[in-house]
């Protein structure tokens, strides 16, 4: 198979593995529908599973995929990186036309996503995953589902709202609704507190492209530089013969800049993607993958952490995770973090991984990745805002794809029961209380057989002196599971005068360090 | 040549069109839907104006018994699709509403996903179905069953409640409501409220055929024939403020040619969204009639509660779309 073909295959790969997390991404609302698992990438993301494990103090078996990514890495290098990720695909599709070499770019930066990864790393140790949403596939299924998607479905809407205009167009606007616009995008508006703020942060990622090509690959991706330390012993590595020529081609052509032209146009196999431009682009064909003993090392390289970098590392994890321990939410749960159903049940924050699965697949889009309400340390970790969507009551997706059990598998009937917070109304605010006004759209829409929001009667008197019966709402602490169906169908302009918060019984949780 | 940088053609193009697509997309955003009135708590009724609506009452009155003889049916038994086609037959049959070609919208209580339909809180699918064959049998040219659930999404609601799966296999269409088809539209004979954002469709169809459930409601006591009507718009927790009347005044609007209320499993308690099989109560009875007042007063007395005891039915009576009088029409009621 000639180098160019290899190359091609490559591209088609990029292409149906972008695909493929597309669909996923796409089907993963129609919860068990396909018989790929949603969350299949995240499966073969070995940085996820390491932190999520060692967090959690865990052994999470859906994870255990991820050892094919390190097997792999193992014989190919970084062959995720240059084959399998979407987001290093998009990065290699979004760059300016002529690549950016990056020259004035100090090698030493290749260093810091290696110490990222032992950054990680060391934060699980300490139970702590804040920074995991560094992670490539978070990083962009976050973006995908807070920014990228929904303006699309804005987008695609508001052109069909357009069409919508014009009355002979609806057989034709109704059928492409029906079969193309539901399935895809549901029939949701969501909306999304963080989702500007993510989507800058996915921006800024492209945009280093046009410092050097794949910038996020070269220094900073956690992911990659995991991958990195297992190609150190890769089988398979780059090696040029002799009848190279000097022409410096693939110097020039090598999307993470790692072939060296002072060094004979060798290059480190902890930064080859082994995306085979260089083979496919050699006059010669000087460039091959030879085996290698996997006992033989590649060489080190000057940007390589030392083990005083190492241990700096592991020093500023500490660091880090105690000014952690300084933020409010160590001492008092904010009164309107509701987590998802179940969550309560266990050591959330350290086993969620930020993956944003649950956000996904939230059908009322209720679930949000919080920004700063639960602190830096819970950042992008999921929210229920019952004022956007509340927690449907028949309803266990998030349950169903929580990947690492942060949200336990809890059966429909037992979430039915688990409160995750208590609604209060605020009086004063409330049509019926405040305003002597006919409403019981909370008692109407409680889904309890029982229902937790019941109504006691009082007469009341208007102005011009008649008297007349209202109902007056009030919570029955005992039955409320907080699902947030009274708030978000609250009449009251604004926020809702019936709002869920946390559970009064919520312990602090103690977390060390 | 000169090495000034000219704009290419291609340049031209793409700035064009990305400036254009922005104008476009900026200008097609649609604009938030307006807010209704804010609700107080001494508006306008119908029967505060009891004078004025009596003499308008009794002037259009056309909902008086002209059609055939028997002006409402009520049957019992224990085949729900048996007694809907014989409670429709009693009255006329399909086809005194259903024309050749029609273009007809059929209007279940669809109200939640919580609960499959043995709970009580929507219709019973048999029903559902029964009637969208009978429309398909007429000639209807295109039958379609819709609701907006308040709780849970519309395609999980159609699916727990059997009504998809039944329609479907019935020939008709089942359409989730499209946001882009609600529109605006005046209510002429409103009094209380003068214009609501209505389902257009709903308002265009041909035939409107509406199958409530009767069940037990925290506000209003029962939700019927009317009360289903809150299906058809958008704005819903806004009607609460003086529910009774706007209710009527949404009726007046959308005047279902025909009323068939599912009374077979009758929510007694915990409504409407129900949820306890013991609050269940068979009442195995279908009700049938063109008038959806008369359809509702019949429906109330399921429950033992008289038409009065329902604010909405009153305020519908008195704004002359139909009686409640069930003692002035001729009501045909058998078992199968």
């Amino acid at each position: 198979m000639s180098a160019a073909t290899v190359r091609k295959l490559r591209q088609i790969s990029q292409m149906l593995f972008f695909a493929l997390f597309m669909y996923l991404f796409v089907q993963a609302v129609y919860l068990g529908a396909s018989p790929l698992e949603s969350d299949l990438f995240y499966r073969l993301d070995p940085l996820i599973a390491a932190t999520a494990m060692i967090a959690g103090r865990t052994l999470i078996a859906g994870l255990l995929y991820a050892l094919i990514n390190l097997a792999a890495a193992l014989i190919f290098g970084r062959v995720w990186c240059g084959w399998v990720c979407p987001m290093g695909s998009l990065l290699d599709w979004i760059s300016p036309k002529k690549a950016k070499r990056g020259e004035g770019i100090p090698d030493r930066w290749r260093m810091v996503k290696l110490l990222l990864f032992a950054g990680l790393i060391f934060a699980a140790v300490l139970g702590n995953q804040t920074a995991v949403i560094a992670d490539p596939i978070s990083i962009l299924t976050r973006s995908m589902t807070t920014a990228i998607w929904p303006a699309l479905r804005k987008m695609v809407f508001g052109l069909e709202g357009f069409l919508y205009q014009f009355d002979f167009l609806w057989p034709v606007l109704d059928w492409i609704h029906a079969n193309a616009l539901l399935p895809l995008f549901q029939g949701i508006e969501s909306v999304f507190i963080s989702g500007i703020p993510i989507f800058i942060v996915f921006a800024l990622i492209i945009g280093l492209n046009w410092l050097a090509e794949r910038f996020w690959c070269r220094y900073l991706c956690p992911l990659g530089g995991m991958l990195g330390i297992f190609s150190r012993g890769a089988i398979l590595r780059r090696e040029v013969s002799d009848a190279c020529t000097d022409c410096g081609l693939c110097a020039r052509n090598c999307p993470t800049g790692t072939i060296d032209k002072r060094a004979g146009y060798a290059s480190d196999p902890t930064e080859c993607i082994y995306c085979y431009d260089c083979a496919a682009d050699c006059p010669v064909s000087a460039i091959s993958f030879p085996a290698h003993s996997p006992l033989r090392w590649a060489e080190k390289q000057p940007y390589d952490p030392n083990r005083r970098d190492v241990l700096r590392t592991a020093a500023g994890a500490v660091a880090g995770v105690s000014l952690l321990g300084i933020e409010t939410i160590t001492r008092r749960e904010p009164e309107r973090m509701i987590r998802p159903p179940g969550a309560t049940l266990t050591d959330f924050t350290t086993l969620c991984m930020r993956c944003g699965e649950c956000v996904r697949v939230c059908p009322t889009q209720g679930l949000q990745p919080s920004l700063l309400e639960g602190g830096i340390q819970n950042l992008f970790t999921p929210r229920l805002v019952p004022r956007l969507g509340q927690c449907s009551f028949t309803c266990s997706a998030c349950i169903e794809v929580c990947p690492t059990g942060a949200i336990p598998p809890i059966t429909i009937e037992e979430k039915q029961r688990t409160p995750i917070g208590l609604a209060s109304i605020d009086q004063d605010r409330c049509l019926a209380w405040g305003y002597d006004t006919i409403c019981s759209v909370c008692e109407e829409i409680c889904p309890l057989a029982e229902k937790a929001i019941r109504q006691e009667e009082r007469e009341v008197t208007d102005l011009n002196g008649n008297t007349f019966t209202i109902k007056l709402p009030y919570v029955l602490r005992e039955l409320c599971i907080g699902c947030g169906a009274c708030e978000y169908h609250c009449p009251a302009g604004g926020e809702a005068a019936i709002q869920i918060k946390t559970l009064p019984s919520t312990e602090v949780v103690i977390r060390g360090i | 040549m000169s090495k000034k940088k000219e704009i290419n053609r291609r340049d031209f193009i793409r700035t064009i069109s990305l400036t254009g697509a922005g104008i476009y997309l900026a200008g097609c955003s649609r604009p938030a839907l307006e807010t209704l009135p804010t609700p107080v708590a001494n508006a306008k009724t119908a029967t505060s104006e009891v004078t004025n609506t009596q003499t308008e009452a009794t002037q259009s009155n056309d909902a008086s018994p002209l059609y055939g003889d028997v002006y409402l049916s009520v049957v019992h038994g224990e085949n729900p699709a048996e007694m809907t086609r014989r409670a429709i037959a009693a009255i006329g049959g399909i086809e005194r509403f259903v024309p050749n070609g029609a273009n007809v919208i059929v209007k279940p209580n669809i109200c939640t996903d919580y609960y499959p339909y043995e709970y009580g809180a929507t219709t019973n699918p048999e029903v559902v179905a029964a009637i969208v064959q009978l429309c398909n049998g007429a000639g209807a040219k295109r039958v379609r069953v819709m609701d907006n659930p308040f709780g849970g999404t519309a395609l999980n609601a159609y699916k727990r409640s059997g009504i998809e799966d039944a329609v479907i296999a019935a020939g008709g269409e089942m359409e989730v409501m499209n946001n882009n088809k609600f529109r605006k539209n005046a209510i002429p004979d409103g009094f209380d409220i003068k214009e609501w954002i209505f389902y257009q469709d709903i308002l265009d169809a041909d035939v409107v055929i509406n199958v409530p459930i009767a069940k037990d409601h925290g506000t209003t006591r029962l939700t019927l024939g009317c009360k289903n009507m809150m299906g058809t718009i958008l704005n819903r927790g806004q009607i609460h403020a003086n529910i009774y009347q706007r209710i009527a005044d949404l009726t007046s609007r959308v005047k279902p040619a025909l009323t068939v209320v599912d009374g077979i499993r009758t929510l007694m308690r915990g409504g409407p969204t129900g949820g306890n099989l013991d609050d269940v109560k068979m009442s195995n009875t279908i009700i049938a009639s063109a008038d959806f007042v008369a359809a509702d007063s019949q429906a109330a007395t399921l429950f033992e509660l008289t038409a009065a005891d329902i604010g909405y039915i009153p305020a519908a009576a008195a704004m002359g779309l139909g009686t409640m009088e069930l003692e002035s029409i001729k009501v045909e009621e058998f078992s199968v």
